[in-house]
């Protein structure tokens, strides 16, 4: 037996030792504690337990086949098949990839569940598998109430503790499409080493933050503790002495090689949780087995004596050894029982491999727009409501506003019509937002429905993850876009990904909103005047909304709390900052930025472009300040050239319906396109690219985009970005070309 | 050689019909002992012998009443299950249709020989005096036994409208129980599909609240220690699995006798939970009849297992190799006999 097959070694160790009764001894000295564990309830977790390690076993062999293609496995883990027990499948729980146990111990709640073949069919990468469709092993279930995680660094806490805020919030607001059972709580858990991660250590100071205020977030966070980080050493008690004296959460330590010591600790965390609402901080000390993946040699960085004394921890000794002192079942029915479980496992893991696979790029991305959870509107509030919602203001509604004011009102019809919507943010209540968009939403709607955040992106994201998981629709604000990219993995990397490797069964519907971009009037400076969307330009499934006027603004923030609403669709809405007082053209009083609040049914589909002018000499596609610029220009090199142009607004800058634009372009054999954000990497050098590849008549399509340098501060702050001057230069070089 | 891992599945109510009168013809010695048995426990109850009942000729009043059908259907089923050669096969789980659930638990070792017999015979007695409400069977499958949602929803509207249940999930039909009255409203609602809705003749309200009663009295009459725990895993009306080890005895008696009695016997999910989680080689109808064939097909098709994918797929399957292996039929029992 070669020393590099641990998987070998474990196998007949635990045969070896049951039959020696060589057993670990206890870690914890449970004497004192009032026994909490049935005969049955033991015996049950042990024989998930053995199946877990069997399915770790099974595919390790399955992937020297090539039928298997990740093995990270949960041996080591066992222990967290008493989380599953605990608590009920109706608490919602954001797992991490060792966590085949708690999968396992879970459908045990729910008749006709069928886990070791579901978790087969996820091993092979089969399109059966109930959750991802063969898109990934994930563990996960819509009917256990366990959203798939792929993510291994912690990225699913934030929303897990949003999930949680959201629960006794739904139960206050009386939320109708609350999904979650009103006395339930969130479970999520992670490894030691995930707690370095800053989504770690954010999703629980928030967690705390919330409780310190005297708000409810019964979430139980469970740290499974296996002393490793890949081949990194945890330090000795980091996790107790990091987390056992926080304000704000409750920290419980279990020892997760103990059935025992874990129903006890785990029912007292659960309890605590569940009745004072409150975080808590469920620390399971455990052992990892197996490496850190099928492909981890564990002998290039641990000695081979620290293995084998990490492997004879093994929990399934230890709960052997349990079995054994209590008299429940004898060693040979362990050894039988043990056998029987590899036998199931592997007759249904080899009957799974022939299973079909995703063949097809339409098969592959079919579940990347969530589209089964299609909602029937609310309906549009009464005249009366409305009127009394706006006060004074109503009269005003006719009048040409500017699009700061023309936000404002449409997300107070918003707020009236989805009882669901809920506006949080960093100063967006009492101050209503640095700019005022959301301004006196606070006095009217109230602090359950509109409140202030900690200053942190990422939990402000995560947190409307959880919102949307249990039937709110948030529409959180960031206060500027350069803050959005420390936050970007909870729309990368949670929320845009979460219908694809859930096949649509799970949605986070959510409307972002990001006040944005340069060519601010003031001080100028990177951190306020970003200007670069590409870190939204490739993630599939997300809706980008860049308006550039008032009316276009409220018609497509309605489309994209209804696309939210009705498909859960995760909406990204830009709004330019310059533009939001903007009321005048061309010159000063003209009013011509200025516009009506659109009627309360208007909206632009998504996909839908704007077109002002119908000359065919030049064709300029815009958006945001770039489209402002080129309007103003317009005059000047109509005038100039003696002809007439035309200019798109994009106004999406996802989901460009480019045979529409070519067809707009007509014979136009001259586009340019405008783009203010940075010229590496922005929309408009995607849409060059491809209008060039389609478009196959005579055709001169330029990119006239601002410079890739960061935003100056002061009388600088304008010069790298396309101006009135500049657009009509290279507009007018182009057409004479 | 590796032996054939096999799913047992135990027919219900129903499955002794004209044409399996004189199915116990077994020489073997110990099956003779095991109906002898059988037989002198009827005699001690003054009860016509199920070796009788199985040669008389077929009366429906006479074999298809309670007393006596379950008797009949449970000797034929232990007959067939003695009959597997375990030289060559490995049951790997065993499970029931109905009251086919108490013939699976003494097969699997939860109940010993005599509380088998007193299970059966109590259970199968029940309503002797008096038939608590009926059964209807309606199909909510198409012609190539895929099961239609919209029909299966439109069906299930009528019933709760009727203040009936779904007293079991029966593949690509649904058996129905309640009270005379709200029977009586679904034949005359239910669409009709060729002979559907149709009465299950001699039938109670199996599984369905109205049962309360005699829930009540099984729990009084058959104490929690005739349970013990199975020594081949149990799949049960819920598709819960009980395993050797784990089984609790007094929930599988709660079980038993309270909730399988009350609530609707999900045979399908039964099935469902046998193939994936036990992905065994052959699934093993015992007798008698074969009237269960048709039914798992149908959730076969329903799981699109083996890609079998409507009932013609079926059928060419199952010729090409009976994963369906129904003991009634001679063709198929040679495959697993003795």
């Amino acid at each position: 037996m070669s020393i590099f097959n641990r998987t070998l070694i474990i196998d007949k160790n635990f045969i070896r030792f049951v039959n020696s009764e060589n057993f670990p001894p206890s870690r914890v000295n449970l004497s004192q504690e009032k026994e909490e564990a049935s005969v049955p309830e033991i015996i049950s977790l042990f024989e998930t337990q053995v199946l877990s390690r069997h399915i770790d076993i099974k595919s390790r062999s399955l992937k020297d086949e090539g039928n298997c293609y990740y093995t990270i496995g949960s041996s080591g883990h066992e222990g967290n098949a008493v989380f599953g027990k605990v608590f009920p499948y109706t608490d919602l729980a954001f797992l991490h990839y060792r966590s085949s146990s708690f999968f396992i111990e879970r459908s045990k709640q729910v008749c006709g569940m069928t886990p070791i073949y579901d978790l087969g069919l996820s091993f092979v990468a089969s399109s059966d598998d109930p959750i991802s469709g063969g898109r990934h092993k994930v563990i996960g279930s819509k009917k256990l109430n366990m959203p798939p995680q792929t993510s291994t660094i912690a990225s699913h806490l934030p929303k897990a503790v949003g999930a949680a805020f959201s629960i006794d919030r739904a139960k206050n607001l009386k939320i109708k499409e609350t999904q979650l059972k009103k006395d339930s709580v969130i479970i999520c858990s992670f490894g030691d080493a995930s707690v370095n991660h800053a989504a770690a250590l954010t999703a629980i100071n928030t967690a705390a933050w919330i409780n310190d205020q005297g708000g409810h977030v019964p979430i139980v966070f469970i740290c499974e503790d296996n002393g490793l980080g890949i081949s990194v050493n945890t330090n000795k008690n980091w996790i107790e002495n990091s987390f056992s004296n926080r304000p704000g959460i409750n920290y419980v330590k279990t020892d997760g090689l103990n059935l025992i010591d874990l129903l006890i600790q785990t029912r007292k965390a659960e309890k605590i949780c569940r009745i004072n609402r409150v975080p808590i901080f469920l620390h399971m000390k455990t052992v990892r087995l197996l490496g850190h993946a099928g492909s981890d040699i564990e002998l290039g960085y641990r000695s081979l004596s620290d293995i084998e004394k990490t492997e004879f921890n093994d929990p399934l000794l230890h709960s052997a050894r349990i079995l054994i002192e209590k008299k429940i079942i004898s060693k040979e029915e362990i050894i039988n029982l043990y056998e029987h479980m590899r036998n199931r496992v592997d007759h249904v893991f080899n009957s799974v491999i022939s299973r079909p696979k995703l063949s097809t790029v339409k098969n592959v991305m079919s579940t990347i727009i969530p589209n089964k959870h299609k909602k029937e509107l609310p309906e549009i509030p009464k005249p009366q409501l409305r009127k009394d919602l706006f006060g004074k203001e109503y009269k005003r509604i006719k009048e040409c506003q500017h699009m700061a004011k023309l936000l404002n009102y449409a997300l107070s019809d918003i707020l009236l019509r989805y009882k669901n919507t809920i506006i949080f943010g960093e100063d967006v209540a009492e101050k209503g937002g640095v700019y005022h968009i959301t301004a006196d939403l606070y006095k009217k709607f109230g602090v359950r429905r509109v409140f202030n955040s900690p200053l942190d992106e990422t939990s402000i994201i995560g947190f409307g993850l959880g919102l949307g998981h249990n039937g709110f629709l948030p529409i959180p604000e960031i206060q500027f876009l350069a803050y959005f990219h420390n936050a970007e993995d909870q729309i990368r990397g949670e929320a845009a990904t979460l219908p694809f490797f859930s096949m649509g069964q799970y949605t986070n519907p959510i409307v972002l909103r990001i006040p944005g971009l340069a060519y601010q009037k003031g001080f100028g400076g990177h951190f306020h005047n970003d200007n670069s969307l590409t870190i939204f330009r490739d993630i599939p499934g997300v809706i980008l909304a860049v308006p550039s006027n008032g009316k276009d603004a409220v018609r497509m923030l309605r489309t994209s709390v209804r696309e939210a609403y009705q498909n859960g669709r995760v909406v990204i809405f830009v709004e330019p900052i310059a533009l939001y007082t903007k009321k005048d053209l061309h010159e000063p009083g003209d009013n011509k930025w200025a516009f009506r609040y659109p009627e309360i049914l208007d909206e632009t589909s998504v996909g839908e472009f704007s077109k002002y002018g119908n000359g065919k000499a030049l064709t300029i596609i815009s958006y945001g300040n770039g489209l402002y610029l080129s309007l103003q220009a317009k005059k000047e090199i109509e005038k100039k050239i003696n002809k007439k142009i035309q200019i798109i607004d994009l106004c999406w800058l996802s989901d460009i319906n480019i045979t529409k634009i070519i067809k707009s372009i007509g014979l136009c054999k001259k586009v340019l396109i405008v783009d203010e954000c940075r010229r590496t990497g922005c929309h408009g050098e995607g849409l060059l690219a491809q209008l060039s590849s389609i478009i196959n008549h005579e055709i001169s399509i330029k990119l006239h985009a601002a410079e890739d340098s960061f935003i100056p501060i002061g009388k600088a702050a304008k010069i790298t970005l396309p101006s009135k001057n500049s657009i009509v230069e290279q507009a007018i070089s182009l057409v004479n070309e | 050689m590796n032996k054939k891992r096999i799913v047992v599945v135990c027919p219900g109510r129903g499955s002794y019909t004209a044409e399996t009168c004189g199915y116990l013809k077994s020489e073997d010695k110990l099956i003779k002992e095991q109906i002898n048995f059988i037989d002198q426990k009827r005699k001690d109850l003054k009860e016509p012998t199920v070796t009788a009942l199985d040669r008389m000729p077929f009366n429906k009043k006479f074999h298809m009443i309670g007393e006596n059908a379950s008797i009949l259907i449970y000797s034929c089923s232990l007959e067939d299950f003695l009959s597997i050669n375990n030289s060559t096969t490995e049951i790997v789980a065993i499970m029931g249709n109905s009251m086919g659930w108490y013939s699976a638990l003494s097969f699997s070792g939860a109940l010993d020989q005599l509380n088998s017999f007193k299970v059966v015979q109590t259970m199968g007695s029940m309503m002797k005096d008096n038939i608590i409400g009926g059964q209807i069977i309606y199909p909510i499958i198409n012609d190539s036994w895929i099961i239609e949602k919209n029909k299966n929803n439109q069906v299930m509207q009528l019933i709760e409208k009727a203040g009936a249940f779904v007293s079991i999930n029966y593949g690509g039909y649904l058996v129905i129980g309640g009270e005379q009255e709200s029977l009586n409203n679904l034949l005359k609602t239910l669409p009709p599909v060729k002979q559907y809705p149709y009465q299950l003749p001699y039938h109670g309200a199996f599984h369905t609240p109205l049962l309360k009663n005699i829930s009540k009295k099984a729990k009084k009459l058959l104490s929690q220690k005739i349970i013990q725990k199975p020594t081949i895993p149990l799949i049960d009306g819920n598709g819960k699995i009980w395993l050797p080890w784990s089984a609790d005895k007094k929930d599988l008696w709660e079980y038993t006798f309270e909730e399988q009695v009350l609530r609707t016997y999900n045979f399908s999910e039964s099935i469902k939970v046998a193939i994936k989680e036990f992905c065994p080689d052959h699934l093993v109808l015992l007798g008698p009849g074969n009237t269960l064939g048709g039914a798992v097909g149908q959730i076969l098709i329903e799981h699109n297992w083996n890609d079998i994918d409507s009932k013609d797929a079926f059928f060419k399957k199952q010729n090409e190799f009976s994963y369906l292996i129904s003991m009634s039929l001679d063709s198929q029992r040679k495959l697993i006999a003795t």
